[in-house]
């Protein structure tokens, strides 16, 4: 008995065990079943493609499209392009496959190494430079016209000279403010970041935090915060600087003053406009992509969007996705599909739908004629600066944030925070 | 015929019998962790990745952790902190339940049935309600301390440093309860009732007969509780990475969440890999004391 006990006890003990030593690897199971649709794709068009690369007409096949939208009028609105396209032409059969956010990079990595890659993915802008320098983006120069894009998006999508995909699509940041709130504590519209600290102080109450933006230990966080650094004329690179301390020291002031609360740290985006949309915060910084939300939930509420509070110059991020096409997959239909979608019609029919700014200046400068607040978001566009590009990006940025988080924690002074963090970055970029 | 037959004898039918497992072990146990090594010891990161020529950096990977702001050693620190205390808790609560509820009285087995669920919820699903209890402005747990008059000011449990640990071990030690009562109750249940018998007619005491009977004979349940709980929290993943992500500013950040924080945020997958064999080696080291205490207790 006890040695059937006994025996019991060790096949727990070495399922526990295989379980931790395996969950690396599920990742890897679950990404060869959803690839290998992908791989036979792939496959079947291998001996193909060295022939068509050129000769375009001939382009034919199965294109797989991987995104991570999750708004389902966003994944909608991808649908209706794809089907749009599938219904125009008949040799070539599009789909597209949703990948959460959380998994997106993962899934890429492992795919990468198991060459079990969809033919387009629509990614994050920063991490082109990553997975370009992977090696698993087909090279795109001459391919695409962008010389009337803005120039942010497109230097997102270059890594030493050659194009490796083609803006998707464009946001930025713009300070949000609650009118009602800050005509309430009697403030103006802050232009500078002392107004801001003042404006934002006087309309914390004990019910409603003054000012926030998305704080998170991650790429979201990042993008946030080094609007303050730009707006010092300090790079993303320069954190140890004057510039990069006195942004961190105006975001603990923020913090310390009780003005910015100390939870957003643990807010996304998503998390910051639904406080401010619950009149929980007066003012806060956020994206393009949250007007129609906001439209649809608080039709009432009484809302503006002006630049960023700046100390030397004006600064805002720049946010969107980019197409790429994967090496080696079916290139030719793929570049074909991504011709489609960058039409004018089709794409102004994405960009309304999610409320993105097209990255192709000439479309993007009539697009939201006649409303204010996207048209403000369009003004941005000219001083948003892009993250990167660098392949090893997602080290600078954790470094990054890091930083500010230690400093809104209280765990570390500004100065020691930016010191620590420059070593790293200085490691990154002089390796 | 006779050469087939005696091969086909006791011991070697048995190899058979084993070998489709020990066959899936070796493809998919020992195969990632021999891979996990091997990755450990090479330069790969995001510029390498797909290039077939793979650098062999010996220990350099492992030297740089230990280097970079001590992450990794913040990390393993946490990590056997979290795994500590957790363990006393959950042992000495888990242990007072199944002896409580060892005792005949109505309702024991339905209240003990339902003392199983935290331990069968999924794990993310335990963080993400504990993620939503702790939070400062519209967490419950606050709203009761206040309610209590315990505290004035609302507490920032996940975001302030020093008490997110805190707040990871509460949630953890609540799943981890049953794991410990159910194999308690189960050793108590081996105990013969003759032995309480004739103690009480040699007049001893409730406490005396816990520590000179209840005690002693569930030394070996104890201690396989004991370890196989050591070895589940300290390659806990999901509740924390749920919960805090490891922050804030590191604060929680265990073996298994540094691991993927490296491997999938930040591309550098030889140094994921090192940390994952930190932790492999450490657990390799507890199973094997483990199994040598079964042995050794079988041969007696």
């Amino acid at each position: 008995m006890k040695k059937l006990l006994s025996m019991l006890m060790v096949l727990a003990m070495l399922t526990t065990m295989m379980v931790g030593c395996a969950s690396k690897k599920d990742g890897s199971q679950t990404s060869s079943d959803n690839g290998t649709g992908v791989t036979q794709a792939a496959d079947k068009n291998a001996g193909t493609t060295d022939d068509t690369a050129d000769a375009s007409d001939n382009a034919s096949g199965d294109v797989t499209i991987w995104y991570y939208w999750e708004t389902e009028g966003h994944q909608k609105a991808l649908n209706q392009l794809v089907q749009e396209f599938n219904d125009s032409q008949g040799n070539i059969k599009v789909e597209a496959k949703y990948v959460p956010f959380a998994d997106f990079k993962k899934q890429l990595s492992i795919g990468a190494s198991a060459n079990e890659l969809p033919d387009i993915v629509i990614q994050d802008n920063p991490d082109t430079a990553a997975y370009a320098q992977m090696g698993i983006f087909a090279d795109l120069t001459g391919k695409f016209d962008v010389s009337n894009y803005y120039p942010g998006p497109v230097n997102s999508c270059t890594l030493d000279g050659k194009l490796y995909g083609v803006p998707f699509g464009s946001n930025d940041l713009l300070l949000y403010y609650n009118k009602d709130m800050l005509d309430q504590a009697g403030c103006q519209v802050p232009t500078t970041w002392e107004e801001l600290l003042e404006t934002a102080k006087k309309c914390t109450t004990d019910k409603v935090s003054g000012f926030a933006h998305s704080s998170v230990q991650n790429e979201e966080g990042t993008f946030n915060f080094l609007t303050w650094v730009w707006s010092t004329g300090a790079t993303a690179y320069e954190l140890n600087s004057e510039g990069g301390i006195k942004a961190l020291t105006m975001v603990k002031d923020l913090v310390d003053s009780g003005a910015m609360p100390k939870e957003a740290i643990n807010w996304t985006q998503g998390d910051t406009m639904n406080q401010f949309i619950s009149g929980n915060l007066a003012m806060m910084l956020n994206g393009t992509w949250q007007v129609p939300t906001m439209r649809q939930e608080v039709p009432d509420l009484n809302w503006g969007v002006a630049p960023i509070p700046m100390d030397k110059q004006q600064a805002s991020g720049l946010g969107g996705e980019n197409y790429s096409v994967i090496a080696g997959g079916n290139e030719a239909a793929a570049i074909e599909f991504l011709k489609f979608a960058t039409q004018k019609e089709q794409c102004l029919f994405m960009m309304k739908t999610m409320g993105y700014i097209s990255a192709d200046s000439t479309i993007a400068k009539d697009q939201f004629a006649g409303d204010e607040v996207y048209e403000a978001f369009v003004e941005e566009m000219q001083y948003a600066n892009a993250r990167g590009p660098l392949a090893e990006w997602p080290e600078v940025s954790d470094a990054i944030s890091l930083a500010f988080n230690e400093v809104m924690t209280g765990a570390s002074a500004p100065e020691a925070a930016a010191a620590k963090a420059q070593t790293t970055i200085d490691a990154v970029i002089n390796k | 015929m006779k050469g087939i037959k005696k091969y086909f004898k006791y011991d070697n039918v048995g190899i058979l019998f084993v070998l489709p497992a020990l066959i899936y072990m070796l493809v998919f146990v020992g195969y990632p962790i021999i891979y996990n090594f091997v990755l450990s010891f090479q330069d790969v990161t995001v510029r390498t990745l797909r290039s077939n020529v793979k650098e062999f950096v010996g220990l350099d990977n492992y030297i740089n952790l230990f280097k970079q702001d001590n992450i990794l050693m913040t990390s393993l620190w946490n990590t056997l902190f979290f795994t500590v205390v957790c363990i006393l808790f959950q042992f000495v609560v888990g242990f007072a339940l199944a002896v409580f509820f060892n005792k005949n009285f109505k309702f024991a087995k339905p209240v003990r049935g339902l003392l199983l669920i935290p331990w069968m919820i999924p794990m993310t699903i335990t963080g993400l309600m504990f993620k939503f209890m702790f939070s400062t402005d519209v967490g419950i747990i606050n709203f009761f301390l206040r309610s209590l008059g315990i505290i004035h000011k609302n507490i920032d449990w996940l975001t302030n440093p020093t008490t997110a640990m805190f707040a990871v071990i509460f949630a953890n030690f609540w799943i981890g309860i049953p794991f410990n009562m159910i194999l308690i109750a189960t050793g108590l249940t081996t105990i013969p009732k003759e032995l309480y018998e004739s103690a009480a007619i040699d007049g001893a005491g409730k406490f005396q007969t816990f520590r000179k009977i209840t005690v002693p004979l569930l030394k070996p349940t104890m201690e396989s509780v004991l370890i196989l709980g050591f070895i589940y929290t300290f390659k806990v993943y999901d509740l924390v990475y749920v919960m805090t992500s490891g922050g804030p500013v590191n604060s929680t950040q265990l073996l298994s969440t540094y691991s993927y924080k490296l491997s999938f945020e930040m591309f550098k997958y030889s140094e994921g890999a090192a940390v994952a064999n930190v932790l492999f080696v450490i657990l390799f080291i507890v199973s094997s004391i483990y199994l040598k205490f079964i042995y050794t207790e079988g041969e007696e």
